[in-house]
């Protein structure tokens, strides 16, 4: 064999090795487990915060809201839908039984017609809910900001809520 | 067999060529050539393997889906990206198609189009399909980019170098760079919240119950049941990116 061959080989075996020794020193250890990623960044997106907490958490405190909701035809609705994220709430709230809570435990209450209107406001795309479902879960449709905007003996101005009730409407 | 380069006759030519040929063509039996390599095969038998069912029927174009998930994930408010967004999709008398989706649904939607110019209007919420055959997954070069074995497409931040290959890839648009972390980010079907026993955000936010999710390979999942009652199809199955995400009632003007 001559001897540049020879001599290539031996690098060629040097450079392998020092590959091989490197990707073992820097390939992270779970890189492969499960195929070709790293099975630890399954771990990583699971360790992310919480910020809805469901609504079998708002019912152990609030279970006379819960009751009320439960025959009308927001049945079906999370508490969340309307309140907004409630984890921070509920981890916390229980520590202020005979305080007032803190703003940044409060949930949102939504008393605007706007609030209505996300969901109630009239539009070409909900009508055919109204033919495909016959329980519940039809919607009722109408033009929040026209629809009694005063009230007429008062004229004072009127929010959805002071006439509906929105856990029972 | 031995070659002389300079007097290659063409029987030697030919005897080469065959040995060649015939060579990867037997070879190929012993291992099946598959140009097409997919990163995770759904389980059989035991094993979760998630799938979405979405009814555009039920969808009332709420936002509350898209407020949800951003929160939940914290999603940039601004610039403009999403995880989840609906559209509303608007097929004029003339036949033109408009599809609007103001800041992705989430301050709700204003019908743009005098009643008596529609033919039909509908919403479609959308989100990442949790392709079985991501292409996204498929171009990542770095590996950043995976399929649990519950069939979840997610990201690796710390793997990402930011090369916008799989932006391009998704046929959805359900990829974005997150401008603050310089990394691709998407829907991780709040993998945290499964962890937890509960449900992805936007599917326990949903207030017509337009969402279905579950496991396809229970059979009394409620996602079983939903494609069981509903003529189900997804969004460009041309593509054979083997969508997990089901519609009911999907026109075909959706893209």
């Amino acid at each position: 064999m001559p001897q540049q061959i020879k001599r290539l080989i031996v690098a060629f075996a040097f450079f392998i090795l020092l590959f091989l020794v490197l990707r073992q020193v820097l390939k992270p250890s779970s890189f492969g487990d499960l195929g070709h990623y790293r099975a630890d960044a399954i771990q990583e997106n699971i360790d992310s915060e919480l910020h809805y907490a469901g609504i079998d958490n708002c019912s152990k405190c609030h279970e006379d809201i819960h009751m009320d909701k439960a025959i009308g035809f927001h049945a079906n609705l999370n508490c969340e839908v309307c309140h907004g994220p409630g984890m921070k709430h509920v981890l916390y709230a229980g520590n202020f039984t005979d305080r007032q809570l803190p703003d940044s435990l409060l949930l949102y209450k939504p008393v605007g017609r706007s609030d209505c209107a996300v969901c109630h406001q009239v539009n070409a795309a909900r009508i055919k809910i109204l033919f495909d479902t016959i329980d519940n879960s039809m919607i009722r449709q109408i033009d929040a900001m026209t629809h009694n905007p005063v009230n007429k003996r008062t004229n004072e101005k009127l929010n959805c809520i002071d006439c509906h009730n929105p856990h029972q409407p | 067999m031995k070659i002389d380069k300079t007097k290659l006759s063409r029987r030697d030519f030919f005897k080469a060529g065959t040995i060649i040929v015939g060579g990867i063509a037997v070879s190929s039996t012993f291992i099946p050539f598959d140009g097409l390599l997919f990163a995770i095969e759904r389980p059989k038998g035991k094993g979760k393997w998630y799938g979405i069912g979405i009814d555009i029927n039920k969808c009332i174009g709420c936002g509350k889906c898209a407020k949800a998930c951003k929160i939940e994930n914290n999603v940039l408010d601004e610039p403009f990206y999403f995880r989840s967004w609906v559209e509303q999709y608007t097929i004029k008398m003339d036949g033109s198609i408009l599809v609007e989706s103001p800041n992705g649904g989430i301050d709700g939607f204003k019908q743009s189009v005098p009643d008596e110019e529609i033919f039909k209007s509908f919403f479609v919420p959308k989100m990442c399909n949790h392709c079985a055959k991501s292409p996204c997954v498929q171009v990542c070069p770095v590996g950043a980019t995976f399929e649990t074995p519950e069939g979840i497409v997610l990201v690796d931040e710390t793997y990402c170098i930011g090369c916008r290959y799989c932006v391009q890839a998704c046929p959805y648009g359900c990829r974005y760079i997150d401008p603050g972390k310089g990394t691709v980010d998407k829907c991780t079907l709040c993998i945290h919240r499964l962890d937890k026993g509960m449900q992805p955000a936007c599917f326990e936010i949903c207030p017509t119950e337009a969402r279905i999710f579950g496991d396809l390979n229970d059979p009394k999942s409620k996602v079983n049941e939903f494609l069981k009652n509903h003529t189900c199809m997804v969004i460009k199955p041309h593509l054979n990116t083997d969508s997990k995400l089901f519609y009911n009632a999907l026109s075909s003007e959706v893209r």
